[in-house]
């Protein structure tokens, strides 16, 4: 992976997107407006299977006609996510934030995966009344992980922990500081 | 006294100060205002997408305003906090930018729209041309607040 980054770097088109005036600009705006898609309709999805709120609607309508919402915000959150990350290779992937928020998108996903091959296979049973506790926990886990996944998306922006700052070893260890090129 | 001297008195405040010269101050504050905007987003987009009979069906328009509120309302709330304590740490770089002039404006026009048109247009029950239009409205505002605050950063 490291080597895979660094050559990601030296690429024409990683250079051109790190560089161009708007381009850049404009794909991390269209990642935060998704934001607003994917994170506000699942929290909402989330709050019903909590039994906190739309408590009389049916969970097959949250799924149905809310979800497809989600999933639009969630394609373009990776599309500009995957090319924010190709405008600035090796600073990301030696970020100790980038880092957290991947292992908090594979939790979101196994829960994801959970809840639509396991939890929600009986809903018909609980689709208007009270939520059974694994639909509960998968929202739980839902609300929690894309939290923190916000919150550590944002702080990669800021170059308090980069390795070139000076790091206490055990951020230096995280992030693998010694595999980034003499020359970033 | 000059608007530059307003922002000048702000930043040498103490809470201007505070936050300005914390390392970890300043993110903290913007993680919460990032957070508040997708609760925001979320709130403004249930009840538009309900309106524009694209989201949910069972719960009318002016069902799905009522279990959004408190969201709209708390996420409003916090922004607007969160917001005026970013905005004291660097004001005077703040009053010379363009998308700032457009966020501040579009954030009055989306405020005093979602609150005494949309609302009480969904909350009489209306989800005709009317109710549909203030919907477009409202989620172009939202939209522009949050772009114009997103290009501060760029700017």
């Amino acid at each position: 992976m490291n080597g895979f980054v660094n050559w990601l770097a030296g690429t024409q088109w990683s250079i051109a997107l790190h560089e161009s005036l708007y381009m850049y600009s404009i794909t991390e705006s269209a990642h935060v407006m998704a934001i607003m898609l994917f994170v506000g309709t699942i929290m909402m999805v989330d709050l019903r299977l909590l039994g906190v709120s739309y408590r009389k609607t049916p969970v097959s309508e949250m799924t149905n006609r809310i979800l497809p919402w989600t999933v639009g915000g969630f394609i373009v959150l990776c599309i500009t996510g995957v090319m924010l990350f190709y405008a600035i290779p090796i600073r990301t992937w030696h970020s100790i934030w980038f880092r957290i928020k991947c292992v908090l998108l594979v939790v979101g996903m196994i829960n994801i995966t959970w809840f639509t091959f396991k939890v929600e296979r009986d809903k018909a049973k609980w689709d208007l009344g009270p939520t059974p506790r694994n639909a509960r926990i998968s929202a739980g886990v839902s609300l929690f992980v894309w939290t923190f996944v916000i919150v550590f998306g944002r702080l990669i922006a800021y170059n308090w922990t980069d390795c070139d700052q000076n790091q206490s070893p055990f951020i230096q260890q995280i992030e693998d500081c010694k595999a980034v090129p003499a020359d970033t | 006294m000059s608007l530059f001297h307003i922002a000048q008195g702000i930043e040498g405040s103490p809470v201007g100060q505070t936050i300005r010269e914390s390392t970890w101050l300043f993110p903290a504050i913007e993680v919460i205002h990032l957070l508040c905007l997708a609760v925001l987003g979320g709130a403004v987009l249930m009840t538009a997408l309900g309106v524009f009979g694209v989201g949910l069906k069972t719960p009318t328009p002016k069902e799905i305003e009522v279990s959004t509120r408190p969201y709209m309302t708390t996420a409003v709330v916090a922004i607007l906090i969160t917001g005026l304590l970013l905005g004291a740490s660097e004001p005077v770089k703040l009053i010379d930018r363009e998308a700032f002039l457009i966020k501040m404006v579009s954030l009055v026009l989306a405020l005093l729209f979602t609150y005494f048109v949309f609302n009480p247009i969904v909350r009489k029950g209306d989800t005709g041309v009317r109710a549909r239009t203030a919907a477009g409205v409202v989620m172009a505002l939202w939209f522009t607040v949050a772009l114009s605050g997103r290009w501060i950063g760029f700017s």
